[in-house]
């Protein structure tokens, strides 16, 4: 079987009529069905958070078989997994795509998971440190998208969860965990 | 004979034919006597084979289909019914039953990729996944027979041939000849255009796209805009490759 890096690539990706929209509703949503599971299982092996329809990406097209996805099929599905709630357009044109493979929800829970195991309650910690810190290597934190956190984060502190506040750098700011 | 006239000829005329008439009847009935008693012994010694075979009929597909065989040669069929002697017997009845329900799970989860058409090897592979855990082996064989099983549901279960190729019907769609000669040009490589198809079968363009047409509706075929020629591939998931369907059906 064909693989992207390490990842293993469904057999869908390598018959070709699955790059071309298809015309007939239970087949096309069986397609989509197909390509929005294919999506999220990658950005989420990758760590991959947005895509730009208009770059590359190895995963609309496939040099083995000479096809690739049509920029209509590629919105076709981002915009499914929009519809979901797994996906959120980043610009009006639809140019750049913002992949939750965990919806904000669930990153909050992954977020209050992480401090719990690790013993961070009543800690401080910055938003950098979450994403790129010592701590959080080997976790789905490490390389998380800023905005994405950021918005899982305001999240907890509607909940009482964590409190934000500004750091000492302008650019950074700190998270109080009060689990 | 000379012909005697008047009513003593008449009468020893009717005479002799009753004479016949019963000569012939017991004959008759002997003969009747004697087949029955032949097929008692039959019915005994095929009972005395399946019982000291039974093993092997349930393990072995092969020696299986042999029976099978056997059996329909006599007009006996092991399957006609769970409760009798031979599903006792046997225990195949709901072997077969078993791989019923099986098939029809298979084709309704590879449903939405292939339309309801799929190709009878890649539907045993798909089975003997499945099927992992069981014991006994399964040939196309089986699958066929418990597929002929499941003609009374009415579902349409259907095996037809296109080619060389046995392909199981799940839909009540009735393919005409036109699609199974569509069918057989596109199992060469999985796919056709209008052209090919034109051109294989002597066709106007009108009547390949038509049927092409009708296939895609069906959800039997897939279309292929993608070739660099710009040609329009028409694909038959029941045609293709055995691979294609395996990770639909995790």
């Amino acid at each position: 079987m064909q693989k992207l890096g390490d990842f293993k690539l469904p057999y869908f990706f390598n018959y070709p009529p699955y790059f071309t929209l298809q015309p007939v509703r239970e087949t096309r949503e069986k397609q989509i069905q197909l390509w929005k599971e294919l999506i999220l299982d990658y950005c989420r092996s990758q760590k991959i958070f947005t895509i730009a329809l208009e770059e590359d990406f190895p995963l609309f097209s496939n040099p083995v078989i000479e096809r690739s996805l049509t920029h209509e099929a590629k919105e076709v599905f981002l915009n499914a997994l929009v519809n979901e709630g797994r996906a959120e357009w980043m610009d009006k044109h639809h140019k750049k795509c913002l992949i939750l493979w965990l919806r904000i929800q669930d990153w909050a829970d992954y977020i209050i998971n992480f401090v719990r195991e690790n013993g961070f309650e009543d800690s401080v910690m910055t938003v950098e440190d979450l994403r790129s810190g010592i701590e959080t290597r080997g976790t789905d934190l490490a390389g998380i998208d800023r905005g994405v956190l950021v918005r899982a984060l305001k999240l907890l502190e509607q909940k009482g969860k964590v409190a934000i506040f500004k750091g000492t750098s302008a650019d950074d700011e700190g998270v109080k965990f009060s689990v | 004979m000379r012909r005697r006239p008047g009513i003593a000829g008449l009468q020893s005329a009717a005479a002799a034919r009753d004479q016949y008439r019963l000569v012939g009847e017991n004959v008759a009935k002997i003969r009747a006597d004697l087949m029955k008693e032949q097929l008692a012994t039959f019915r005994s010694h095929l009972e005395e084979f399946a019982r000291k075979h039974k093993n092997d009929i349930r393990k072995n597909p092969t020696f299986r289909a042999q029976f099978h065989e056997m059996c329909a040669k006599v007009g006996v069929d092991p399957l006609a019914s769970n409760k009798g002697v031979w599903a006792e017997l046997l225990g195949i009845g709901d072997f077969y039953y078993e791989l019923g329900v099986q098939i029809v799970d298979i084709c309704m989860a590879t449903r939405s990729h292939n339309g309801g058409l799929i190709n009878l090897q890649e539907l045993c592979s798909l089975l003997a996944q499945k099927r992992k855990t069981a014991r006994e082996a399964v040939s196309e064989d089986d699958c066929l027979r418990a597929i002929s099983k499941l003609k009374v549901l009415g579902s349409g279960f259907e095996v037809i041939s296109i080619g060389k190729r046995k392909l199981v019907r799940s839909v009540p769609t009735e393919l005409n000849k036109d699609h199974n000669e569509i069918l057989e040009v596109a199992q060469v490589q999985g796919y056709v255009t209008v052209e090919q198809v034109q051109k294989a079968l002597s066709w106007s363009s009108g009547r390949a796209t038509d049927a092409l047409e009708t296939l895609l509706k069906e959800g039997l075929a897939m279309i292929d805009d993608g070739h660099r020629d710009g040609k329009r591939r028409y694909w038959f998931p029941c045609v293709a490759p055995i691979s294609v369907a395996v990770d639909l059906m995790a």
